[in-house]
């Protein structure tokens, strides 16, 4: 790290003697023997130089396309790209993605975390506690039964199916399941053990929302035969201007299917 | 000496009076860089034999870890940090801007002026190295390769690189003559590259930090091309001065130099991310820096025919010459070593060397095979011109040249063919991981050996430079050959 | 070449185009990522660590582990990471990971420990092979930072009242190695050699202070002894409760005792911590495995904690 002081005696106890004077011979020898300066000559380029430049861009341009992943960022694989981007259920080649799913199936989901302690997973409840929804009139019919039972929950002595229930509570579940839970939930409910009932939107049922947003209480078995059983939920939130339905007015008219 | 195709190799003569002024402008300007560069090359020197000790220990206790464990500024995690940085910071970059300096000077003809100021950058930035270096000793490390230096020690870089390279920078502002040459581009890349690079990695990981494994990204994208654009680019322009000057012949291709200079500047910048080659990242980063790889054949190619072409029929002068033998030697490193990285960066065999000592192989492939011997070649010749003695022996130079060409030729072997055992036996996970992190042992204590062969060689060198430094070496007129010249027919090789 | 312009040009070009391609791109890509959670906003993966944790990412990152041990997870179609087996601990050991590693996965850390090589065993999940009741211990000591690690979905009731019906134990334990220390522990299996249960806080602290001395098979280890990372004390009256069991020339002579300084508490600590098990919806869990939240589902009451290790 050191060096040694830098100063003119020194030059002198080394016999050098720089810059001070036009005598050349005092120019040490390694720079008398010294070739001028590098230049540079002009011969062309090789033909098969360029072959190589090819060969390497091809190749590297190809490497580059082929595992590249698509160059997005979810890309970690570079054969396979990115999971796709969220598009209506479509059934996607591999890749590193859970598959797409259906309105039903996320509703079954969300039915098997949820409601299938008490209304089973067939559907058929438990005779006097829990309700069935398999064939329930009040599942299969409009849509807005159902939706304000789940929103709000139920309480109280209830006949469905000719058979009493009474003895359970049903929680609200509109603090914990969003709009578009609620509505694929109730898709399923609709479509499956034989129930043949219209799908439920979340637009829906974010539209039912508002309109139940200052019906704290959960409902009873009259609240909810005060509403037509065949009314349905307003169709695709056109948002604004949308009335809720009035109880015996059916905003989208539905084939009534009363069962039992 | 004539080669086939012809053209007359002998140097046009130039007037008596024309060669006087030359020569006397050289001696003038080699006298105003003549404490810089020396003091460069002295410091470049203490931190090279203290980093090469540290790099046997840090060998040494990668097989027998239990040597000198109990004390927490020897523990190996601390040590191999101080030994890169240590070589990266303390002896390349120094020995590389004092080389850098000289060229510019010569190259520009014109003095350096004010060399205070670069003598106090040079204080700066040794004080700087030193004060990174404690810091990790003391478990100060920032925990990022080759940057693990915490972000004061790197001020005390940045003021320093301010001080000595403006100048630099200027000097070349103020050159002569209208034609830029190679080497001046090299150089003026070099310079302007490094401090963008340092600047931008520490905003990006300590000043406004990125999110997670981009940290990861931002350090290997500046360790990478720290190497090339700041190492490699010196020593590359050090090669194209150094060979045509020997050998007094004109570098071969104009063309090929600029496709050289341009496709290297802008493919071995790319490269990088191979480094996390199936890490958590977007896999078009990793593909696009081993595309680039694999394009940087184009630079090889091109700077590696350029060199040869000039060489040709030149080759016999690299039994005589210091400067030669340490210049192609590093030349030609460069094209081994660009090939083994392109091998071992594509994804199929990637996988096998990945995580395994075959990347330490590759990195000291470039920083010592290609870097550091072209670096040893360029203080051979310039350190006699700025003390005005002569090498003193040549036996020591020899020594020197085998002892280095062997240990960094037998470290390379080592760690490749160990590495590729410890990633093979990776692969089957049938194997304990702690059998195939012992498959590797025999090839460490290879590595050691070869540790102990560049220790050897750095003394031999650092003794022979200090000789140097002292006044001690040869006065004579006649440069020192490896080997003694044949008498008759033979115009002087140097 | 000619002119000053062209050159400065090209040169600042070809330095802007890698230094916006490979840093600022990838940046604008992955360099915003958020948590991933569920929709009720509840299990958050990952999380920032706790106090201890993060002091133990800087004792980590500043004794160069990273040049041992890596961090990342590759995935199956490369290497064998996702088979790999850890090398102690009973049969069936657990294995490295269940996933390849994310970006998401490193949002917290900083600095990032990726790692570049393997002399030593990946660490990205290291927390999960720990035996079911030790925990991180950054959840245990009051006053720490109060962000929980994902090694603590479960309440800590469970643990303390665990803890508490074990004989010898008095208070809840400040540390792990407490647990191991009374020798209170339902894991199974002690290995032989008096070993802790394997990749347990107490086991990292020996394996920090004397890797060799793990198990027969461990002296092929080339990892160094961390032994100025621990105290060596008289010991007055009672052993500390975090002493480590040391056995054969390691240990202390009779009246001393090895206790870990804080920093070996907080590198343990940040051990402990390091999970890459949370299944994240853009990557595959091997094995095509269901991804299984930590957290609780809501509304079942807190029974009595389960006795068995819940395992990950």
């Amino acid at each position: 790290m050191n060096d040694q002081p830098h100063n003119p005696s020194s030059l002198t106890r080394q016999g050098m003697d720089y810059g001070e004077t036009a005598d050349v011979h005092e120019v040490h020898a390694a720079i008398q023997r010294e070739k001028r300066e590098p230049r540079v000559g002009l011969e062309p380029l090789s033909i098969w130089l360029i072959a190589v430049y090819g060969l390497a861009i091809f190749t590297g341009g190809a490497y580059l396309g082929r595992y590249s992943g698509n160059f997005s960022g979810d890309g970690l694989d570079p054969l396979m790209g990115p999971p796709p981007a969220k598009k209506t259920a479509g059934g996607l080649a591999g890749g590193e993605q859970q598959v797409e799913l259906s309105p039903r199936d996320r509703g079954k989901k969300i039915f098997s975390a949820n409601c299938q302690t008490c209304h089973q997973a067939n559907g058929q409840g438990v005779p006097g506690q829990y309700p069935p929804l398999a064939g329930s009139e009040f599942t299969t019919g409009g849509s807005r039964r159902p939706a304000m039972i789940v929103m709000k929950g139920l309480q109280g002595p209830v006949k469905v199916k000719g058979q009493q229930y009474g003895t359970a509570v049903m929680q609200p579940w509109d603090k914990t399941l969003t709009d578009q839970k609620i509505a694929d939930v109730l898709t399923y409910e609709r479509s499956e053990w034989g129930n043949q009932a219209s799908p439920v939107t979340a637009d829906q049922i974010a539209t039912l929302r508002k309109e139940l947003a200052s019906h704290p209480e959960s409902y009873t078995e009259p609240d909810i035969l005060a509403v037509p059983a065949d009314t349905e939920l307003p169709g695709e939130a056109s948002a604004g201007g949308a009335q809720p339905p009035k109880p015996g007015e059916a905003a989208k008219p539905a084939p009534p299917k009363p069962r039992g | 000496m004539t080669p086939a195709t012809g053209i007359s190799l002998k140097e046009p003569t130039i007037s008596g009076a024309a060669a006087d002024a030359e020569q006397l402008e050289r001696a003038r300007i080699d006298a105003s860089t003549r404490v810089p560069v020396l003091m460069f090359y002295a410091s470049a020197m203490v931190w090279l034999l203290i980093g090469t000790l540290l790099a046997g220990f840090v060998s040494f206790k990668l097989h027998a870890p239990d040597w000198m464990a109990d004390v927490s500024f020897l523990t190996w995690g601390r040590l191999r940090p101080v030994h890169m940085n240590i070589m990266v910071y303390g002896w390349a970059s120094m020995a590389a801007m004092g080389t850098a300096i000289w060229l510019m000077a010569r190259l520009c003809r014109t003095t350096l002026r004010h060399p205070l100021l670069i003598v106090t950058g040079i204080w700066f930035w040794n004080i700087g190295v030193l004060i990174g270096v404690v810091a990790i000793l003391m478990g100060y490390s920032t925990g990022y390769q080759w940057l693990e230096f915490p972000p004061y020690a790197a001020l005390v870089l940045f003021v320093a690189y301010a001080l000595i390279m403006s100048w630099a920078v200027l000097m070349f502002r103020f050159r002569r003559g209208n034609q830029i040459y190679i080497t001046q581009w090299y150089l003026l890349g070099a310079f302007l590259w490094f401090p963008w690079l340092y600047a931008a990695a520490q905003a990006m990981l300590f000043v406004a930090p990125v999110q997670g494994v981009l940290q990861a990204a931002v350090g290997w994208w500046y360790g990478n091309n720290l190497l090339f654009l700041w190492f490699g680019t010196i020593a590359l322009g050090t090669a194209y001065y150094m060979i045509p000057k020997v050998i007094g012949r004109p570098v071969y291709s104009y063309h090929l130099a600029t496709i050289g200079f341009w496709t290297y500047a802008l493919f071995s910048s790319w490269t990088g991310m191979q480094r996390l080659v199936d890490g958590p990242f977007p896999a078009w980063m990793i593909t696009a820096s081993i595309a680039a790889t694999i394009l940087t054949i184009i630079p090889v190619a091109t700077v590696g025919l350029n060199h040869h072409m000039t060489m040709q029929g030149y080759f016999p002068v690299m039994r005589y010459s210091p400067t030669l033998r340490f210049t192609v030697f590093g030349a030609m490193s460069y094209t081994v070593f660009s090939v083994v990285g392109i091998l071992i960066s594509l994804r199929s065999t990637a996988r096998y060397v990945h995580f395994t000592e075959a990347t330490i192989a590759y990195s000291h492939m470039g920083f010592y095979a290609f870097f550091t011997m072209i670096i040893f070649g360029s203080m051979y010749y310039i350190v006699p011109r700025l003390v005005g003695r002569e090498w003193r022996y040549a036996t020591l130079i020899k020594l020197h040249f085998w002892a280095s060409a062997y240990g960094v030729g037998l470290m390379s072997l080592m760690l490749l063919a160990g590495g590729f055992v410890q990633g093979s036996s990776e692969q089957s996970p049938s194997m304990p991981f702690i059998e195939s992190a012992a498959s590797v042992l025999p090839y460490l204590r290879g590595r050691t050996l070869a540790a102990l062969l560049l220790t050897i060689s750095h003394f031999i060198f650092a003794f022979h430079f200090g000789l140097m430094l002292f006044g001690l070496g040869r006065t004579s007129t006649v440069p020192t050959f490896l080997n003694p010249v044949e008498a008759e027919g033979s115009e002087s090789p140097l | 070449m000619k002119g000053l312009l062209p050159l400065f040009l090209g040169l600042f070009g070809t330095f802007a185009f890698s230094w916006v391609g490979l840093t600022v791109i990838p940046n604008m890509q992955i360099g915003a990522l958020n948590p991933q959670m569920d929709e009720e906003g509840t299990d958050i993966y990952p999380m920032p660590k706790s106090g201890m944790a993060e002091r133990g990412r800087r004792i980590y990152a500043a004794n160069g582990c990273i040049y041992c041990h890596s961090q990342q997870v590759r995935p199956d179609y490369v290497s064998a990471d996702l088979d790999r087996t850890r090398d102690a601990g009973p049969s069936p050991r657990p294995k490295w990971a269940g996933r390849r590693s994310a970006p998401r996965d490193y949002i917290f850390d900083r600095p990032v420990q990726l790692g570049q090589e393997r002399m030593g065993p990946d660490l990205a999940d290291i927390a999960k092979a720990a035996p079911g009741e030790e925990e991180s211990p950054a959840t245990v000591p009051a006053g720490t930072a109060p962000a929980a690690s994902p090694a603590a979905p479960q309440s800590p009731a469970p643990r303390a009242n665990v803890a508490a019906t074990k004989p010898g134990v008095s208070a809840p334990p400040t540390t792990l190695p407490a647990l191991q220390a009374t020798g209170a522990n339902p894991s199974p299996t002690p290995s032989p050699n008096g070993v802790p249960p394997a990749y347990s806080a107490a086991w990292h602290h020996r394996h920090l202070y004397s890797p060799r001395s793990m198990s027969p098979d461990n002296l092929d280890s080339t990892m160094p002894a961390y032994k100025f990372l621990y105290e060596k004390h008289q010991i007055s009256g009672e052993p500390s409760a975090n002493a480590l069991q040391l056995t054969g020339p390691d240990a202390p002579p009779p009246g001393w005792e090895i206790v870990p300084s804080y920093d070996a508490k907080c590198l343990v600590a940040y051990l402990m911590s390091l999970h890459q098990s949370h299944p994240l919806k853009e990557v595959r869990s091997a094995g095509g495995a269901a991804p299984v939240p930590a957290a609780s589902p809501p509304a079942t009451p807190a029974g009595s904690p389960p006795p068995a290790p819940a395992k990950k």
